[in-house]
């Protein structure tokens, strides 16, 4: 992926161009707002990252005005202030997602991926998912793998179902806490792990190849 | 000193109690001045204009004596009167060229070669000599005329005894008047000097916590008026920033305990691990073990940034949260963990029970609780969450078999990094329940721990997050 990081402090934007180019993508950045509006506009980037307290322009104005210009690059806020109702003002202002410092490197990319991810998908409604031999009927609310149906529990289903929206990707215990419960909070506990052991019992332990993978230090990843 | 604030032995005339004694001193003044003007005039004139009336028809009635029969006839008249005992008024009659034809006076008072026909009005004052005294001297009130044959009559009546009590009565107020305006300076005075003296206390109290010592309180006396309450207030005020900076400074320290063990156990991992020979599998343990402790040390940092944020919130942006649903997700979420950790898990959450407050606070500080309950109850144990609607507001309760807390201990662990000793095998930064104390707080509401059979501590713990 191609990404701009907008980010006022050298050393903390050196620290989120190391962790992308290590993940493989390539990694712009500048420092104020002004200019990253520019660069976001002359270039067909992935995904942005804009730290929402810059000087002069904020962030936060400076994605608005993208927006407001028909920038469609998924936006990725970062920011100090982590309360949920900054990360509102973040989304309403033309921002995807929100992450909060200091944050987990494995967090920074699973979230940065899943962002850009969402950019390729171009809006075409789906209305079957397919990861391997597992399959998900959305409208139908089906899931079946080699033939064998598979019986979820509506949350459940929703956990499969943003796993298969970002097959191939690594996603956070926050990320799934985040999108499939629209909780955002720490569990202290392992609450997101007991669930996904649950899921995957469902759709793997009968099954010889293993489609959800526990990433080490990171999150799961569902993978075909 | 502050510009605009004065010292010395004259502060107290630029106190606001002393400018408004002056201004009513002044206002006091004015008002007096004018009530006696106006008591004077009504009443010293009124008696004035009665007595002239009442001179004016003696004369008439004399005048009207001679009219008929001549000077005889009026001295008849003016005889007569001389003998009634009580009288009020005083006559001569005196010929053209000065001689006394009747009269109480030796001579005539007044100069009569100016007297008409016409009544004229005369003052003048008379002596009578008193024994062994000063002479008695009266004020006379007079009509003069002259008659027919150029003699002259006069009428006088002494000023009534009523326009000298007035007038005494006048005197007197205008003397103790400006005694009044004295007082009031001296009010004044005295109360500035009070008033002076008490914010001159608030501020050395004041400037003293500026300079860094909070232990200061501000006298309270006994009459509890607004001096009294603002330094209640003030105290109460200091009390609490003391508390704050006690619990900030012992929170400071906390960290630097809570964190320095950790990284120094980390530091002498990697140099071991350094000192062995490096092959991939060890440096694989040990990244990742690395790794795990880092995690946990972040968890804890973001739990000091999370509490931090709590109790800086506002209840501004408080919006309705419907309680019951998010009581029910809680459960859904937490069911799955509890029955990974062999507890039994129940949940009994009464329908549409709704708050306005911060979801992603109160599922927070939900999620805190249940944590807590897992990390401590053993295998076999039960958990139950309950939200109910009582007299007293709501109340999120979360049941557990586990060891409890000892009633000595109920109020310790709400506080920052308390960990109990039992607890110190787990992991944890010793923070959740001070956040679920601190979202309680912030939604006006308290966390209440107590035993899950009344006062049987050991039979597991209840916690209560009461809310309004």
């Amino acid at each position: 992926m191609h990404i701009l990081v907008i980010e006022d402090d050298r050393e903390h934007s050196e620290f989120i161009e190391n962790v992308l180019t290590g993940a493989g993508h390539s990694v712009e950045s500048v420092g104020q707002g002004d200019e990253g509006l520019l660069r976001a506009r002359s270039k067909d980037f992935d995904a942005l990252i804009v730290d929402r307290m810059l000087p002069e322009k904020s962030g936060l104005r400076m994605v608005q005005e993208f927006r407001s210009g028909g920038g469609v690059t998924p936006a990725l806020f970062l920011s100090a202030l982590s309360e949920v109702d900054h990360r509102v003002e973040g989304l309403e202002a033309g921002g995807d997602d929100y992450l909060a410092k200091p944050f987990a490197p494995a967090e920074l990319i699973a979230r940065v991926e899943a962002l850009g991810r969402r950019h390729s998908q171009n809006e075409t409604p789906v209305t079957i998912l397919k990861v391997g031999d597992l399959e998900m009927d959305l409208l139908a609310r089906k899931v079946v793998r080699e033939d064998t149906i598979i019986d979820l529990q509506p949350r459940e289903f929703k956990l499969l179902e943003f796993l298969m929206r970002h097959a191939g990707q690594t996603v956070t215990r926050t990320m799934l806490l985040e999108k499939v419960w629209n909780y955002h909070f720490d569990p202290q506990t392992n609450v997101i792990d007991v669930h996904i052991s649950r899921l995957r019992s469902k759709i793997d332990k009968e099954f010889d190849r293993q489609l959800l993978q526990t990433v080490r230090g990171a999150g799961y990843c569902l993978e075909g | 000193m502050p510009r605009g604030l004065k010292s010395g032995p004259l502060a107290f005339v630029w106190t606001t109690t002393f400018r408004l004694a002056l201004v009513y001193a002044v206002l006091f003044a004015l008002f007096s001045a004018g009530m006696l003007a106006y008591f004077y005039t009504a009443t010293v004139g009124a008696m004035r204009s009665e007595t002239i009336v009442r001179l004016e028809s003696e004369l008439q009635t004399l005048a009207v004596a001679w009219n008929s029969g001549g000077p005889e006839r009026l001295e008849q008249s003016l005889l007569e009167r001389a003998f009634v005992r009580v009288r009020d008024f005083t006559y001569q009659f005196e010929t053209g060229a000065g001689d006394i034809i009747i009269g109480d006076l030796p001579r005539m008072p007044v100069d009569t070669s100016t007297v008409l026909a016409e009544p004229q009005s005369v003052t003048f004052e008379i002596e009578r000599a008193r024994p062994g005294g000063d002479p008695n001297i009266s004020t006379i009130e007079g009509r003069i005329l002259r008659l027919g044959d150029g003699s002259i009559l006069l009428v006088g009546i002494k000023m009534d005894e009523r326009i000298m009590l007035v007038s005494r009565v006048t005197r007197a107020v205008a003397t103790a008047a400006p005694i009044g305006i004295i007082l009031a300076l001296i009010g004044g005075y005295f109360s500035s000097r009070y008033a002076a003296r008490r914010a001159e206390g608030l501020s050395r109290i004041a400037e003293a916590v500026m300079g860094g010592d909070l232990s200061q309180r501000a006298d309270i006396g006994e009459t509890g008026d607004e001096f009294d309450r603002l330094s209640e207030r003030l105290n109460a005020m200091l009390t609490r920033l003391e508390r704050l900076m006690a619990s900030t400074r012992h929170a400071g320290e906390a960290i630097a305990h809570d964190l320095r063990s950790p990284l120094s156990r980390l530091r002498n991992r990697l140099e071991a691990t350094m000192s062995l020979p490096l092959d991939k599998e060890t440096a694989e343990d040990t990244l990742e073990q690395t790794i795990v402790e880092i995690d946990q040390l972040l968890a804890t940092f973001n739990a000091i940034l999370r509490l931090s944020r709590v109790n800086e919130a506002s209840t501004a942006k408080f919006s309705m949260v419907n309680l019951s649903e998010l009581a029910e997700e809680m459960a859904e979420l937490f069911e799955p963990a509890c029955e990974d950790s062999e507890l039994s898990f129940s949940a009994q959450i009464s329908p549409d029970i709704g708050i306005c407050g911060d979801r992603a606070l109160l599922a927070q500080a939900v999620s805190n609780i249940l944590d807590n309950s897992i990390k401590y109850t053993p295998p076999g144990g039960e958990i139950a969450l309950e939200l109910s609607r009582g007299s007293d507001g709501l109340s999120i309760m979360v049941r557990d078999s586990g060891p409890g807390i000892s009633v000595d201990d109920r109020d310790r662990v709400k506080q920052r990094f308390v960990r109990l000793d039992e607890a110190r095998t787990q992991p944890g930064s010793g923070l959740g329940l001070a956040l679920v104390d601190a979202v309680a707080e912030l939604h006006h509401g308290k966390l209440v721990l107590g035993s899950s059979v009344q006062d049987d501590p050991g039979s597991g713990l209840l916690v209560t997050l009461k809310l309004p």
